[in-house]
């Protein structure tokens, strides 16, 4: 974990998440005020214009397998454990708004169609790397529990999460657009580099996608369920601060 | 500014400037370091030069707090300086500026042979505020190549990959930083502070 992102999380933790925007900002609450101004305005705009760019069908290039850089996909969770889940007994629950719950094991989920793609990881932090992530696209998940037609935004619930001292437990969390779900290259990724998912890449599942920030692709994924709206939390990246679209 | 002794001096015309550049001046130089200090709070989460270990800019440099406030600023601003160049364009190309305003052959060859010491400094100068366009645009386009990577994965593949992408974009403010100081200076140097404030005011 990076210091600097780490000293930012504890403060967060012992401030509550709006404060530390604030106090983070160090030069003053104006700045702060005018950052949160601007941030309102802008977003809606910013989000429509990568909306109105972003084609379901459009793939993110893909790269040869000799490109892939193993060192460079670096680590950046929410709490310094890694979650241990014991991949015999995994089941990912999908709900919500479907016509159909389902539960998946690991066994079963293997056994649904395979995606395999070697893509650019891209950090908000501003690092990338090429990577592979093999598993099962969410699309063939969402196609058999069937969406509502009022579905339109997809939460996932990761095994991660941690308890401030004295706070109440506080679960990693992420939200997406539908569209982006049913994306080509959105997976339920089971497999890095050819290999089986290491834990602390988000072992047995994380979502993997070239068309989202890496702070989008939720590791340790043990819940999906489907939304006509947003919640008010939308993800534990997002409700610190960062833009909720997220895409590339 | 060698001959000042002369016979009576004529009053110097204060010198007058299109609204359209001034406003072009004024929103392009605020959005420029909006830019900029909201950049270097981005490099900082992770330096273009040595990863984390990398050296990281100081804080009173910084706009934004945090990578996730530079990127609000950032994000905000780049509306400003985009369509700010985009409406310029198109002005400087309807009004026909494009003919006379930027360096041309004749300047280049004043520079490289001029006798006349003021003929080519202005050629100089000419040579110096024409390549604020291409370097604003490419810093443009190196953003947008980072920003909508899945869209314009040409631009990745144009500059040969991530690293450098990112290498240009950031080497856009030291560009842009002497070239404001060298503009800013031969235009002291023809027009004194009068011109200089003629632009903005």
């Amino acid at each position: 974990m990076d210091p600097f992102l780490r000293i930012g999380r504890r403060k967060l933790i012992s401030l509550g998440g709006m404060s530390l925007l604030l106090t983070a900002c160090g030069t003053g609450e104006f700045q702060g005020t005018a950052q949160q101004k601007l941030y309102e305005w802008s977003d809606p705009l910013n989000r429509s214009f990568e909306q109105l760019l972003f084609s379901s069908q459009r793939l993110a290039r893909e790269f040869r397998r000799e490109e892939i850089d193993e060192a460079g996909l670096l680590i950046n969770t929410a709490e310094d454990t890694t979650p241990e889940i014991d991949a015999a007994n995994y089941q990912l629950k999908v709900g919500g708004l479907v016509e159909k719950p389902m539960t998946f094991s690991l066994a079963e989920m293997r056994k649904l169609p395979y995606r395999s793609e070697v893509i650019r990881h891209t950090c908000v932090e501003g690092w990338s790397a090429i990577v592979q992530w093999g598993g099962l696209p969410l699309v063939e998940v969402l196609k058999l529990v069937k969406p509502k037609p009022e579905a339109r935004y997809v939460f996932f619930r990761s095994a991660e999460g941690f308890q401030p001292e004295g706070g109440q437990p506080y679960g990693f969390y992420e939200t997406w657009d539908l569209a982006s779900c049913v994306h080509p290259q959105t997976l339920l990724a089971y497999e890095k580099n050819y290999k089986p998912l290491p834990q602390e890449n988000g072992a047995p599942i994380r979502l993997a996608s070239p068309i989202k920030l890496g702070y989008k692709q939720i590791k340790w994924v043990t819940e999906i369920m489907l939304l006509a709206a947003l919640p008010e939390q939308i993800g534990y990246w997002i409700d610190l601060g960062y833009e909720w679209y997220g895409g590339l | 500014m060698t001959a000042k002794a002369a016979p009576a001096p004529r009053k110097a015309p204060i010198p007058k400037q299109a609204l359209a550049a001034k406003v072009f001046h004024w929103v392009n130089i605020i959005s420029l370091f909006a830019m900029m200090g909201s950049g270097l709070q981005i490099y900082n989460a992770n330096p273009v030069f040595g990863g984390r270990a990398g050296t990281h800019f100081p804080a009173p440099m910084m706009i934004g707090g945090w990578l996730a406030g530079g990127r609000h600023w950032h994000f905000f601003f780049m509306w400003f300086f985009a369509l700010n160049l985009l409406w310029y364009g198109i002005y400087i190309f309807a009004t026909k500026r494009w003919q006379n305003r930027y360096v041309a052959k004749n300047d280049l060859e004043a520079i490289q042979k001029g006798k006349n010491p003021k003929r080519r400094n202005y050629a100089i100068h000419r040579l110096i505020y024409t390549s604020f366009i291409p370097i604003l645009l490419l810093a443009l386009l190196t953003g947008l190549g980072m920003w909508k990577t899945v869209q314009f994965g040409w631009i990745v593949d144009l500059f040969g990959g991530w690293q450098n992408l990112r290498t240009v974009h950031f080497l856009t403010i030291p560009a842009v930083l002497l070239m404001m100081i060298a503009h800013s200076l031969l235009a002291l140097n023809v027009g004194q502070w009068k011109l200089v404030r003629s632009i903005f005011a």
